[in-house]
């Protein structure tokens, strides 16, 4: 395997999933296997006073917070949400029970007959409501994390400011949307439980598992079953699930499948966390902004989950790709009695983006200056010190990449020949952004520490060992290429099956890009320690950690140095036309250039690209979903609105290249970027359309119609 | 589990149903939808299932004294596909569902539906259709307006098939078809419209204007298009009187698509829109 590492080749698992014959948790059956269904709250806040079940036929029965062996919290990072309800239920959904049996519409008939009784307690919906609480849903003052960081001296900016620019930027939530519900099966066989899962990350679950059921961890087996797309979405939430499984595995000492419907998964699941970010700017005489105070709120949801870690991304990309010497920003992440908000595809990072890029647009706009000039006469270079005072030490491509989008789009004569035609408004967009690769702050170094494993057998055949997920990224695809091309064999003497924590070890979880940029790189080493100690026909292994690489350094209590060790950018533009009689917005073109280092396959970065552009145009003009009084009002395939094919058009990409020193042959992270510039870029267009100012998605045409107001305008 | 009978012809089918209560299911895709029990499960028919999309007779599409008489069970594929539908028509039915669903859902189904997002429901209204029903002793035609009588209601007893459609073949020389919905493809409509104009010596003639969406049933009123045809003959229009006849029978509720200040106001601008463009 000696030709270009990038250049595409046929995906390991594109077979079986064209053929349908990839066996999902929904396809697998395993001998006397029951199923189980969750009995959920209905109120959004309230204490459980009695629960009737109706009589259980033969062979049905009810799992709850009693069938918990070990503890009865899912491990994570604060110790706050019940596998099974205690006494209190927090949001519309929590699980409270599973009835357990062979048939499922008995099943259903079962749920629909309990009857639960409650005492309502005062509930939490909003941000404002949920700062303002005095009933907290966590702790004393509602929030699950509160943080603060500091650079240079913002005192001083503020009183050298000429111009002071001030607005608040809000997004909403958002629904992952994978094709496969999430799902698992727990089998309890010999004293030891195994769990098949539709999952991102068989560590986390095989942690939580042990936890709940206080078992010794060589008594927990979790495999990886077909994942049909998770975008973060598996990645906490399946842990709940497969405790909950496992408990009823062992009471009916007989396999358990716990699948969601759809509609279920839609309203019970996490999702993007919504967001409320104000930003205070302080720019001086030559419109260099030498300041700026940044104050980011998550809503949380009902349990702490992610969101702490969720709100250090977000405020560590305050800044966006700007180099501002004095920053000061603040982050809570709220509690609120509706669903868990969790982690999704830029964690965080995509709330602050909008904020920070719109800002730069209105602030420019206020200052009667051009927006772009404005914001390239700002932006990041080599050597420049990142929000927490991390130093870039790569070389940044960005206005080589705003240059080139600029000519792909053919964005300066689109600005000015805009609205020639009355009829149809167009506008066109250009967003600057970058993605931190891998953890945030010292989860690599401290927490992960990930270890990679390859054996090469009697045939010099190679498995890859390692705890990473397919879930249609490529990454199985991916990693089996980067083994290959180090070792110089073909790829077909390379193999990487789901990962099955009895034999692979914890090489971390499947997130933040990891897989390529950290775990990449292991299996890279790893092959690399193999090929110097190669024996032809004789079976050898080779185990690699990960080492915090020399020369950064980061302090998770002050949150000062090196949040990310490596950063991949990106340039989008977008153009659309608003229908002046609706205000639809139709998208006519997407131009997008990154940088991702090296790029380890061209065709699986385009699916990225494309996968994460349309997600993240849906983001912040389709993707609708309100929350009234603690119910989700879009909760079913039918009214959650995601793009199809017909509503985007060829987009238009590139890549450039300034390679990661330490990532497998240069390559940086790619699947959270890709989503983070689209919604920016709409938006921006759409500003540019209709020539107002937009601080809020999604966008709809309902807003602008309010907006709009024809009544009173005529 | 329930009964299904798939009846070898009309006359079989006409006669099942006299004795036995059936859920007539044609092409089933609003059916399936709602009577969907989750993964794994059969769907929760509560009577016995009679089929009838594979009855030839409902299958037909003729045109004879400037009527089109189109069977219920024809798909909209099968309508878009056949030469003797009129391009305004197909216009409205490409903007159904997706192609899958157009190549099993019946015309007749999208009727027998009654929702007042029903895609083919204002064009029909618009066109004065008519419904032509048939139980096994006799055959009556009734105007769509009349068939309809509520969300989701309509007229139909259980001893009784929608067999065909009939619709007069007009010529329009402005013609105005606006779905929105929050995406181009699979979703159900916010506001629909249809409006059509016919001009004889450049003066109009005849006016047709449906609103679907935004009431329980389709919005359409031939008084008002009456005043509009007689006013703009005699250069009389006032467009703000008319757009105020049709803001009293446009009631739009807030949901989980859009909202009811939306739906209000998209209806007044396409409705502006037509009189301004087409009418001036």
């Amino acid at each position: 395997m000696n030709k270009d590492i990038s250049t595409p080749v046929k995906r390991a698992d594109v077979s079986e999933k064209l053929m349908g014959t990839a066996c999902y948790i929904g396809d697998m059956e395993l001998e006397d296997m029951l199923y189980a269904k969750t009995l959920r709250s209905s109120e959004p806040r309230a204490r459980l006073v009695s629960i009737t079940y109706p009589e259980m036929p033969s062979g049905y029965f009810v799992v709850d917070k009693r069938d918990v062996p070990g503890k009865n919290i899912i491990k994570m990072i604060l110790e706050d949400q019940p596998f099974f309800a205690e006494d209190v239920v927090n949001y519309i959904g929590e699980p409270i029970a599973l009835i357990v049996g062979k048939d499922k519409a008995v099943l259903r008939e079962l749920i629909a007959k309990t009857s639960i009784e409650y005492e309502r307690l005062k509930p939490v919906f909003s941000i404002e409501e949920g700062l303002e609480a005095d009933t907290p849903i966590y702790g004393e003052c509602n929030y699950f994390a509160e943080y603060r960081l500091k650079k240079g001296n913002l005192k001083e900016a503020r009183s050298r400011a000429k111009y002071i620019c001030e607005e608040t930027y809000e997004t909403g939530y958002q629904e992952q949307f994978y094709l496969e519900p999430q799902g698992v099966i727990a089998e309890y066989k010999d004293g030891k439980a195994v769990i098949y899962g539709s999952i991102q990350c068989p560590y986390y679950v095989k942690n939580a598992v042990i936890e709940c059921l206080g078992f010794a961890p060589e008594m927990v087996r979790i495999v990886q079953a077909t994942t049909g797309g998770a975008f973060g979405g598996k990645e906490d939430y399946p842990s709940l699930l497969a405790g909950q499984a496992a408990c009823a595995a062992i009471k009916a000492n007989k396999p358990v499948c716990l699948l969601l419907e759809r509609n279920e998964d839609i309203e019970v699941t996490t999702k993007r966390h919504p967001s409320r970010i104000k930003l205070k700017s302080y720019i001086d005489e030559n419109y260099k902004l030498t300041g700026m105070e940044a104050d980011i709120v998550l809503d949380a949801g009902a349990y702490a989950g992610l969101s702490g870690v969720v709100l250090q991304r977000a405020m560590f990309a305050a800044a966006g790709v700007y180099n501002i010497e004095n920053l000061k920003v603040k982050g809570k992440a709220i509690a609120t009695n509706k669903a868990v908000s969790g982690a999704f595809r830029g964690f965080g990072s995509p709330q602050a983006f909008f904020a920070i890029e719109m800002h730069m647009e209105h602030a420019a706009k206020t200052l009667g200056i051009d927006p772009l000039a404005f914001k390239l006469r700002n932006i990041l270079k080599q050597g420049d010190k990142s929000t927490t005072g991390g130093i870039f030490r790569e070389k940044i491509l960005l206005s080589e990449m705003v240059d080139r989008v600029i000519q792909m789009s053919g964005y300066e004569e689109k600005k000015k020949l805009k609205n020639a035609n009355e009829y149809k408004r167009r506008g066109i967009g250009l967003s600057m952004f970058f993605h931190g690769c891998g953890f945030t702050g010292n989860g690599e170094r401290d927490h992960i520490k990930g270890r990679a494993r390859l054996v090469k057998n009697e045939e010099d055949h190679i498995e890859i060992l390692i705890a990473n997920v397919e879930m249609g990224q490529g990454a199985q695809t991916t990693m089996r290429k980067i083994a290959a091309a180090a070792l110089d064999i073909e790829l077909n003497k390379v193999f990487f099956q789901n990962p099955d924590t009895d034999r692979v070890p914890d090489s971390g979880p499947t997130v933040a890009s990891r897989t390529t940029v950290i775990v990449g790189k292991l299996v890279y080493d790893a092959a690399m320690e193999l090929k110097t100690k190669w024996e032809t026909g004789k079976r050898q292994e080779a185990e690699v950690q990960y080492q915090y690489p020399e020369g950064y350094q980061w302090d998770n209590d002050s949150f000062e140095g090196d949040a990310y060790t490596c950063y991949s950018w990106g340039v989008n533009a977008v153009e659309v036309e608003v229908d002046p009689i609706t205000l639809e917005s139709e998208i006519k073109g997407v131009w997008a250039v990154y940088d991702i280092g090296k790029s380890i396959d061209d065709r699986l970065v385009r699916g990225q690209i494309d996968g994460g552009i349309v997600q993240g145009l849906g983001y912040a003009g389709m993707e609708v979903m309100e929350n009234r009084q603690g119910r989700f009002i879009q909760r079913s395939s039918t009214d959650y609105i995601i793009p199809t094919a017909k509503d985007i058009p060829m987009i238009q990409s590139e890549l450039m290249c300034e390679p990661y020193s330490d990532g497998p042959f240069g390559a940086k992270g790619l699947g959270e970027l890709t989503f983070v510039g689209s919604p920016i870029a709409y938006a921006l267009a759409m500003e540019d359309a209709l020539e107002m100012r937009i601080n809020n998605i999604p966008v709809r045409p309902e807003f602008l119609m309010e907006v709009a107001d024809d009544d009173k305008r005529n | 589990m329930v009964a299904a009978y798939r009846p070898k012809n009309l006359k079989d089918a006409l006669e099942a149903i006299i004795y036995t209560e059936y859920i007539v299911l044609a092409g089933g895709t609003d059916l399936m939808v709602k009577k969907k029990q989750g993964a794994g499960l059969l769907p929760a028919f509560d009577k016995p299932v009679l089929f009838i999309a594979d009855l030839e007779e409902l299958k037909q599409i003729n045109e004879k004294e400037g009527y089109l008489t189109i069977g219920a069970a024809c798909s909209f594929s099968s309508l878009i596909d056949n030469p003797l539908i009129p391009a305004l028509y197909k216009q409205v039915f490409l903007q159904i569902a997706s192609p899958a669903v157009r190549n099993i859902a019946t015309i007749g189904g999208n009727i027998c539906n009654s929702s007042p997002a029903g895609d083919s429901l204002p064009l029909l209204y618009a066109l004065d259709a008519s419904i032509i029903i048939e139980n096994s002793c006799r055959r009556i035609e009734i105007p769509i307006a009349d068939f309809i009588t509520g969300p989701g209601r309509n007229m139909l007893t259980s001893s009784e098939l929608v067999t065909a459609i009939k619709l007069p073949v007009l010529h329009f020389d402005y013609v105005v078809y606006k779905k929105v919905s929050a995406r181009k493809s699979t979703a159900l409509s916010k506001v629909s419209f249809v409006a059509m104009a016919k001009l004889k010596d450049s003066r109009l003639e005849d006016v047709r204007i449906a609103f679907g969406s935004v009431a329980p049933t389709i919005v359409r009123s031939r008084d008002v298009e009456e005043a509009i045809i007689y006013n703009s003959s005699n250069g009389s229009l006032d467009k703000t009187e008319i757009i105020s006849y049709y803001t009293t029978l446009i009631k739009p509720i807030d949901d989980q698509r859009s909202t009811a200040f939306y739906r209000r106001q998209v209806c007044k601008r396409l409705l502006v829109d037509f009189l301004g463009n087409w009418l001036c």
